[in-house]
């Protein structure tokens, strides 16, 4: 008796497969275009960077503005070490003062 | 189908960083990837993200592909890990899915009384959905997409003794979800 109802059951089971196999899904819809929504999807994952870079651009520019400003408007400074007036580039000065003897 | 050669071909353009090489791989096996993802999804919604999410990883681990196999094999391997991983997410979410639908009286195919193609699927779609995972996968890619053991064994990556006790496994929790009786 239970013998035959696990029979009953494959044979029931197998006709459920059989009729599922007739009936293949419908991705008629979803494959429409499917590729160019995929490379969106690849070139959005890339995106950020770029975009990242782009807003922050503006950020950098206003920075650099700000450091020249800020350098201009100090005149140099003359150390009084001469081997840091050496290695400064301001020798010039250096040997003026020498010269001039200050 | 597509010539693995020229698959190939398309692969190391897309390593190289050609978009369109990479796009015309998608194009080639969308509907492959795509038949075998409906297997698993509830919804269009849900199809569109297993898609979309196995070319993505596709295009993420292009360079792990070395070629000693077709490019459809590996892919197909891929598909099936995307599909899996979707199915253990939404395992808590369908535990309480409603079993009315499987009182529908089973039809034999040769005289075609009974639920239509699309009912049986439906039946079946609900009553696997209240397999585990592993047995779900199996059973799938077993009964309705009729592959072989030996297949099967090789998308998923488990020993085909493995695979023979899930597919038995599943076999017999479906009987009894079909037959009325709710294995838990």
């Amino acid at each position: 008796m239970n013998d035959k109802r696990h029979d009953r059951g494959d044979v029931d089971l197998d006709r459920y497969f059989a009729l599922a196999r007739q009936a293949p899904p419908d991705i008629s819809g979803v494959e429409r275009n499917f590729e160019t929504r995929v490379m969106a999807r690849i070139r959005e994952g890339r995106e950020p960077w770029y975009a990242l870079a782009w807003r922050l651009a503006p950020i950098f520019l206003a920075l650099t503005i700000l450091l020249a400003g800020w350098s201009l408007s100090y005149p140099p400074v003359h150390p009084a070490d001469p081997v840091t007036m050496l290695t400064s580039g301001t020798q010039e000065v250096a040997l003026l003062d020498n010269l001039t003897g200050e | 189908m597509a010539v693995p050669d020229e698959d190939a071909d398309l692969v190391r353009s897309a390593i190289g960083g050609d978009d369109d090489a990479f796009a015309e791989l998608v194009r080639r096996h969308k509907g492959t990837v795509l038949r075998s993802a409906a297997r698993f999804a509830r919804n269009p919604a849900e199809l569109e993200d297993l898609g979309q999410e196995t070319f993505l990883r596709v295009y993420r681990d292009l360079r792990s592909f070395r070629g000693d196999a077709p490019f459809g094999h590996w892919l197909s391997r891929i598909t099936v890990h995307v599909c899996y991983d979707a199915l253990r997410k939404r395992r808590r979410e369908e535990k309480d899915v409603s079993l009315e639908v499987l009182a529908a009286p089973v039809a034999d195919p040769s005289t075609g009384n009974g639920p239509s193609a699309q009912l049986a699927r439906m039946i079946l779609d609900q009553a696997m959905s209240r397999l585990k995972p592993e047995d779900r996968l199996v059973i799938t890619l077993f009964e309705l997409e009729d592959r072989s053991v030996r297949e099967v064994a090789e998308l998923t990556g488990w020993s085909e003794t493995r695979v023979k006790v899930r597919a038995f496994r599943a076999r017999q929790a479906l009987k009894r979800l079909i037959g009325g009786d709710d294995e838990r």
